[in-house]
């Protein structure tokens, strides 16, 4: 029975609604859910194979470790290295692997680990080895001897050597727009971009720190470097332009990476990934050169990678642990093979030549026909009246029980609730005599509930004055209960709390007043 | 002129006797209201005081399609009888007392007396006393009884009561009672002619602790209801058995035992009393149904209870948002009318429990609590190019209602709560202010604290939707100045800016952002914000107000009144002082002056001169309401006489509406009015008046049309043209009666529907007009006799001019 206004539930005021922090590309980054394994040395290097399933290797001091790209479980581990070996790297159709090292020498393996080839040539470690995009022949290495060598790796033969670093080589990067491009970035601060036709540099962009990271972006016009903290964004096509200059981390950008972000509604767009020794991963929007994304890890991080699927992110640390993130939803797909169980026809209802076929009476399934038939497009769909859920206080305050659904507010411990109710009971002058009729374990309830939110500034402005008067009405009950009083005492250290920081703020605006005072001037 | 805003629900009304129509008591005049579309009908205008009641003869005869007369009672001391389904007056009878509540117990045609003749037909009337004798014994009130048939007053005075008590009468007519204080007092209205002079004797007295205020009888057993102020029900069984016993039985019984006649007090005659309580408060109404099984009452709690009269058992139909007044059965079972107190009728089918439909009429005033001193509200504000007034509501709402229509154009709730009868309002609706063009509402609404605590103060913004009226939130502002009140509220006349004064001692003003189209396509809602704030001399801003072009903003500051730029915040001068704080200020469009109110002992009405910043006229009088023509520099003042020594009884004062020029301290005009008090003045534009007297009137009124709009205490109102009294012909609105919509098929077209349309093609046909291309016959005689031809000859002639083929004349 409904009269002929409808029942109001009592609503809690309204308050301006928190902004919407996170856009849907955050949420995709943040959707990455990390876990790590330890490998106690230093992870200076990761590598994707552009391949599917992305397989990735990962180097830490003289072992590789190749991982599966959809699993994210060890595959095979590496350990034909004398010395240190950096710079880890797939051949772009993952059947071969290549990494540099200490000794100076750049080695070729298979992925179980089988040594293939061996370049010789450098004098110093190689700390930066790569394949060209889609050349499966050559490589190219640079060493500590600022030198960058263009091999052929069948032969094991040095076919140019590009002279031109006048410190260590620590990174490059194979340009996608051209075969005959890369960069390289040295600890003399500058990157070099060179044409393998020629011998000399075709560029130098001084990045005035020395760099750790370079990496061209999926256009190839442009190239991302890192060194020091800030990592600069270069139009290369247009003769070298510094575009811009991101300084969002702290300490020194240690590797840098593209990634997709996979944002639902809308065309996947790269983004650049960036990692520091402070610990944090930025992602980096270089369209509109705004940091999308951070994410602290609780180590200093030398090396990250992305899948080129976007199923994970990766990073490793210099403590030796290897963050890997996996996106959320990101299925592992089993492997199909026989009949999918769950395509399995249910009980009863038979399947013949692809259509349905009716039911024999003699089923179980006869009887149960129709049941879990969905509504199609076109039906008129009655729905069952919603029942509309009264909360318990209101049920009580629609009975004037106003001690009771004050009662029962308080059980819920949520101030959402509460306020409300103490507001309707103020407003049907019902709120002293509810408190006094409070008993005392109600009066706990209560007493905590004050003590805990009595600060709030959204609500202290009634929870204030009505702690005091509820002191004021039930003093003698709460001297004589223990509880009660040491719920009194947490609400006087509240209080007391709240007061000094009343007090600094007041401060704080008298510093600050002053000096608006002469800027308006 | 049109007269509106007039009360439903002062008096109970009637259903017609085949229950589509429903009689109303508004004032002087009864509506008629369609039951199955809620819109007036009709009016019966003729009394020349408040009507009191409405008596409607029952159909006789079901086949008899229109029965429709009826009696009315009024003050002005007539009994008068109508045909209202043509709303003819047929007979007026002076009975030359003010008639309180009248019951016409034989109504449905008297009984035949012995000898077979029709007896009269006869009316009780509670009227006032005319002795001095019974008004110097303080029975201001007597019953009388009227013959009807030969409108004559018989001399015999029934009962003399108090004060002129209602009436209540059962269903057969077999018995009429009232209450009085702590009794209720039942007659039997007699069967003979002759007996009637001699009905003062037969009466039965019911008594009780507590006082009662109503009573109802059972349609066919002798069982009677009476309810009490403290929400008591008493039913008494088997009253007066032993007085209305036959006359002869002269020889009484002793009193019985108590025990055999359980709850009833003393030598009561009833046979046993029973006492329902579930209402809180006072019982307003008790009405049996028409089969007898449920008693249904109501108060003021907004319930209507069902009583299951032989278990006690109750259903309810809550949450009607007043108090409930009336209750009134209709012919038609499924249908009753419940009268609440603000100002609707509600048609309900008992048997579902549901409202059907309601009449709503204008909200009336209610109570508030006195929240701060000098508050300028009369809680309503003008729209005065649409005609409509938006006035709060006691269930914390805003009802918009068309002057021009004397209808309700739609509700807007304020605040979402339940509304509760509260022996004290503990939330209300204190400001409310609307922009010129009546497309954004600000309301404040305060709630009171409980011993200090939980005191607040609530500003909304609303948004006009589509059409006018209808409302929608914008935004909410808890406590906009801290702890302290706001004394006013006002739009900016041309952009969307609000201010508001507090008696904190500083004003705000709020300025709305607008909406902004995001990039995803989804519109975010601009909302209202603080723009800036203003103080002067920390004195508490008591009233505010923009200039006609939004320029200057005046804000009375206590005594003072600054002048402000809001677009900058910037104090621009500041003007003189007042005796008292003045609480109310407004600008006179069109002239350089300000006009300012201000109350308590020493009241002042002052003109400001604006370009000399001084006061230009003051008067010492109590204005209660104010309003400015927006094209002329006219304004009308209403200002309440001083209370009179010798009009004590009512608590509505008399007062004047003055017209002035800006200029010029001398009044154009003067009107006087009643129950000024808590009234207001309005004025409205032009359109709709010249264009509803452009069809009524098929002219142009040239002149100003501005009409101004008085609205009593009582929510009555008046539009009229304060400049040109003579005029004041202005009918109401062609659309202002609504024909009874959808009459019911019967006979052939309720069984098998309606016949195709067979109706003559001729109807179709254009009527064209005809006109004779000239007179023959007119030369064809003229003529001496002795040169005409002979009149066999001309005959021929004569008449192939008559039969002439005419030719269409185009119009």
């Amino acid at each position: 029975m409904d009269g002929p206004g409808t029942f109001v539930p009592i609503s809690a005021r309204l308050h301006p609604k928190k902004t919407l922090k996170s856009s849907p590309e955050s949420k995709f980054w943040s959707s990455f859910k990390t876990t790590f394994l330890t490998y106690n040395l230093p992870i200076t290097s990761i590598n994707f194979c552009p391949e599917p399933p992305h397989d990735f290797v990962v180097t830490s001091s003289a072992t590789l470790f190749t991982f599966d790209g959809i699993t994210f479980t060890p595959k095979s581990t590496i350990r034909k290295f004398s010395d240190v070996a950096y710079s880890g790297t797939f051949r772009p159709d993952g059947k071969l692997l290549a990494a540099g090292g200490e000794s100076g020498n750049v080695q070729i393996f298979n992925p179980k680990g089988d040594p293939l080839r061996r370049l010789v040539g450098h004098v110093h470690p190689v700390h930066y080895v790569s394949y060209p995009h889609n050349d499966k022949l050559h490589i190219l290495s640079g060493g500590d001897d600022g030198l960058v060598k263009w091999w052929d790796v069948a032969s094991e033969t040095e076919i140019t050597t590009l002279s031109g670093h006048r410190d260590y080589i620590r990174c490059g990067s194979p340009s996608p727009a051209s075969e005959h491009l890369w960069a390289t970035g040295s600890y003399d601060d500058m990157v070099r971009l060179w044409d393998l036709r020629n011998t000399s540099p075709v560029m130098e962009l001084g990045h005035g720190k020395p760099v750790e990271a370079a990496v061209f972006l999926p256009s190839g016009g442009f190239l991302a470097t890192a060194g020091g903290n800030v990592v600069k964004i270069w139009d290369v096509i247009g003769g070298g332009k510094l575009v811009h200059t991101m300084e969002s981390h702290n300490k020194t950008v240690t590797s840098l990476c593209v990634g997709k972000a996979l944002v639902p509604g809308e065309s996947e767009q790269s983004r650049l990934l960036s990692v520091s020794i402070d610990g944090y991963l930025k992602v980096f929007d270089y369209m509109s050169f705004k940091v999308v994304h951070t994410a602290k890890f609780p180590a200093s991080l030398l090396s990250v990678g992305m899948s080129p699927s976007s199923s994970c992110r990766v990073a490793g640390s210099s403590n030796g642990r290897f963050f890997i993130g996996k996106r959320k939803g990101h299925k592992v797909e089993p492997k199909k093979d026989g009949p999918d169980e769950l395509m399995l026809p249910i009980e009863g209802v038979g399947e013949e030549n692809g259509k349905w076929a009716p039911t024999k009476p003699w089923h179980r399934g006869y009887f149960q026909r129709g049941q879990t038939e969905k509504h199609s497009e076109g039906d008129l769909v009655v729905n069952q009246p919603k029942r509309v859920r009264v909360p318990q206080h209101d049920k009580l305050l629609r009975k004037f029980h106003h001690k009771e659904a004050f009662v029962s507010a308080l059980n819920s411990n949520n101030p959402e609730v509460v306020v409300p109710v103490m507001e309707e009971l103020v407003a049907r002058k019902a709120m002293v005599r509810s408190v006094m009729n409070l008993d005392l374990e109600e009066l706990e309830l209560l007493m905590k509930f004050l003590d805990k939110y009595v600060t709030l500034p959204r609500y202290a402005g009634l929870l204030m004055r009505f702690a005091e008067r509820v002191l004021q009405l039930r003093g003698e009950d709460i001297e004589g209960s223990e509880e009660l009083t040491y719920h009194v005492l947490r609400l006087k250290g509240m209080v007391s709390e709240e007061i000094q920081i009343q007090r600094s703020l007041l401060e704080i605006q008298g510093i600050i007043s002053p000096i608006l005072r002469m800027a308006g001037r | 002129m049109i007269q509106g805003g007039k009360n439903l629900v002062y008096r109970p009304p009637a259903f017609s006797g085949d229950g589509k129509r429903l009689l109303v008591c508004t004032g002087n005049t009864v509506s008629i209201y369609g039951t199955s579309t809620g819109l007036l009908i009709t009016e019966l205008v003729g009394h020349t005081a408040t009507v009191t009641s409405v008596i409607v003869l029952p159909v006789a005869a079901p086949a008899s399609k229109i029965a429709s007369y009826c009696w009315t009672s009024s003050l002005d001391g007539t009994i008068r009888y109508w045909d209202f389904s043509s709303s003819q007056l047929i007979k007026t009878l002076e009975v030359n007392h003010s008639i309180y509540s009248m019951v016409i117990p034989n109504i449905s045609g008297p009984p035949a007396d012995d000898n077979g003749e029709k007896g009269d037909l006869y009316a009780l009337i509670s009227a006032d006393s005319s002795k001095s004798s019974a008004q110097q014994r303080g029975l201001s009130g007597q019953i009388l009884v009227y013959n009807l048939t030969k409108s004559v007053l018989l001399k015999n005075t029934v009962s003399e009561t108090l004060k002129p008590e209602t009436l209540v009468g059962s269903y057969s007519g077999e018995f009429v009672g009232i209450v009085t204080a702590r009794r209720l007092l039942i007659w039997k209205p007699p069967r003979k002619n002759t007996d009637w002079v001699n009905l003062g004797k037969f009466r039965v007295r019911l008594h009780h602790t507590k006082s009662f205020t109503t009573l109802a009888f059972h349609p066919s057993e002798r069982i009677v209801a009476g309810g009490d102020i403290t929400g008591r029900i008493l039913i008494w069984r088997g009253f007066g058995k032993r007085r209305f016993a036959k006359q002869s039985l002269t020889s009484r019984r002793d009193v019985e035992n108590e025990e055999e006649r359980p709850g009833v007090r003393g030598n009561d005659d009833a046979e046993s009393c029973a006492t329902w309580h579930w209402h809180s408060t006072e019982v307003k109404f008790l009405s049996f149904s028409s089969d007898g099984a449920y008693l249904y009452s109501g108060g003021g709690e907004g319930v209507l209870v069902a009583w299951q009269l032989d278990t006690g058992k109750k259903t309810f139909l809550p949450r009607f948002g007043s108090a409930l007044r009336y209750f009134v059965d209709s012919p038609d079972p499924s249908l009753s009318s419940i009268s609440s107190a603000d100002n609707q009728i509600h048609l309900v089918n008992l048997q579902a429990m549901k409202v059907l439909k309601s009449i709503p009429g204008i909200k009336l005033p209610f109570a508030i609590p006195e929240i701060y001193e000098g508050l300028w509200s009369n809680g309503f504000a003008v729209v005065s190019s649409a005609g409509l007034v938006a006035l709060r509501t006691e269930n914390y709402g805003v009802q918009f209602y068309s002057l021009l229509h004397d209808r309700e154009i739609t509700q807007v709730v304020v605040c979402n709560r339940n509304y509760q009868t509260n022996d004290d309002v503990t939330v209300v609706v204190s400001l409310l202010a609307l922009s010129g063009d009546g497309s954004e509402m600000s309301t404040v609404e305060v709630r009171l604290p409980e011993e200090g605590i939980g005191g607040l103060v609530c500003l909304k913004f609303w948004e006009c939707g589509s059409h006018s009226g209808d409302f929608a939130l914008s935004t909410v502002i808890y406590d906009p100045h801290g702890d302290a009140g706001i004394s006013a509220v006002a739009f900016h006349p041309t952009r969307s800016m609000v201010v508001s004064s507090s008696y904190g001692g500083n004003f705000k003003i709020w300025i709305r952002s607008m909406d902004i189209q995001k990039k995803d396509g989804s519109l975010q809602k601009g909302g209202w914000r603080c723009q800036s704030i203003g103080t002067y001399k920390k004195n508490p801003m008591t009233a505010a107000a923009f200039s006609a072009d939004g320029s200057v903003l005046a804000v009375a500051a206590g005594f003072v009144i600054t002048l402000w730029n809001p677009n900058t915040n910037t104090l621009v001068a500041v003007m003189g002082e007042t005796p008292e704080p003045i609480v109310a200020l407004s600008f006179i469009p069109n002239a350089e002056h300000l006009l300012s109110v201000s109350r308590g002992s020493n009241p002042q009405l002052s003109v400001w001169n604006l370009s000399k910043l001084s006061l230009s006229w003051a008067y010492a009088l109590c204005a209660e309401a104010m309003a400015c023509d927006m094209n002329s520099s006219k304004f009308a003042v209403l200002v309440l006489a001083p209370a009179k020594v010798l009009s004590g009884v009512s608590s509505h004062r008399d007062g004047l509406i003055l017209l002035f020029e800006a200029e010029d301290a001398v009044p154009i005009a003067t009107w006087c009015v009643k129950k000024a008090k808590g009234g207001g003045l309005a004025f409205l534009q032009e359109d709709h008046f010249t264009k509803t007297e452009n069809t009524t009137n098929g002219k142009i009124d040239g002149k100003s049309s501005t009409r101004l709009v008085y609205l009593n205490g009582d929510h009555e109102y008046i539009v009229f043209n304060p400049f040109n009294s003579g005029d004041d012909t202005t009918s109401k609105p062609h659309d202002w009666y609504h024909p009874l919509e959808n009459e019911e098929p019967f006979g052939y077209k309720a069984m098998y529907g309606k016949l195709p349309d067979s109706t003559d093609k001729r109807e179709n046909l254009e009527t064209v007009a005809f006109e004779l291309t000239d007179k023959p016959w007119e030369t064809l005689f003229s003529g001496s006799s002795h040169v005409l031809p002979p009149l066999s000859k001309l005959c021929h002639v004569f008449l192939a001019s008559l039969l002439e083929k005419k030719k269409e004349v185009t119009t």
